[in-house]
């Protein structure tokens, strides 16, 4: 079956700029720089949701990513105050090894799903009343278990980044 | 519409893209930065089976999976600074303290 003209720009263009920034991601040298492409990356991908009929995810993808994780990461770079980056290598000893196990590891994957098909019908289109309802009877559990686990992470990470007793003095 | 396989590809260039970073790169923050290009990779995985075989559960795990990566890059970072803090370290190969 040969996808429609309009698919199939939409996809390739998708395709070059994820793999790019991602690419970026790992090559630039300044470290904001590796934030600002992460930024294209995420926003790229909350297009791609869309792309793929999922609006409530895109929602959240831009909330969360883009408005909370990379602010923290943006926060984090401020606090450490990164000056002298700039002087030192930015990859370990050993950096042919990790390509090595990278590509095998791509080419695996790419051997293994290179024909896969599905056989259910495709989704019809968006539908965030389907998901919320959903998500509130079937999956209820699972959802108080990760809130559980966001007040677990937000404890700790405040246990973690506080100062310890005996620097304060 | 778009075959099944070419998002999947697309998932597993950008996962391997995330993993070789992850191995090779010696900032602490840009690893972490890596380990987030993974979980997206695998968060194109799940839309892509729920929007292929018309099927709410792939978006829900999605919804989990983006969930459990903001409290990694919480407890991540706040490692990150605890170290950076304590030992004034920025390289993950200059963390030797436990080495014999």
């Amino acid at each position: 079956m040969k996808p429609a003209t309009v698919e199939l720009i939409f996809f390739i263009y998708f395709f070059i700029a994820l793999t790019s920034f991602s690419a970026m991601v790992v090559l630039a040298r300044n470290i904001i720089n590796n934030v600002f492409f992460l930024l294209l990356f995420l926003i790229n991908t909350a297009a791609l949701f869309l792309f793929l009929k999922a609006e409530f995810l895109m929602a959240i993808q831009i909330i969360v990513y883009v408005g909370g994780v990379l602010a923290l990461f943006v926060f984090a770079i401020m606090i450490m105050n990164l000056k002298e980056e700039i002087k030192h290598s930015k990859y370990i000893k050993f950096y042919s090894a990790g390509l090595i196990i990278g590509l095998i590891f791509l080419l695996i994957i790419i051997y293994t799903v290179k024909d896969v098909t599905t056989i259910g019908q495709p989704l019809p289109k968006p539908d965030s009343v389907l998901l919320g309802k959903l998500l509130y009877s079937y999956y209820l559990l699972p959802f108080e278990i990760l809130s559980v686990v966001l007040l677990v992470a937000l404890v700790g990470g405040i246990l973690l980044a506080k100062k310890l007793p005996k620097e304060e003095k | 519409m778009i075959p099944l396989h070419w998002y999947l590809i697309l998932s597993s260039v950008i996962f391997s893209i995330g993993l070789i970073g992850f191995i090779i790169r010696r900032d602490l923050i840009v690893m972490l930065m890596c380990l987030e290009l993974m979980f997206n990779a695998v968060n194109i995985t799940f839309v892509t089976f729920s929007a292929f075989n018309g099927n709410m559960t792939g978006q829900i795990f999605a919804i989990f999976s983006i969930g459990i990566a903001a409290s990694e890059a919480a407890i991540g970072l706040a490692i990150v600074l605890a170290i950076f803090r304590n030992m004034a370290i920025v390289h993950s190969d200059d963390i030797k303290n436990l080495r014999g």
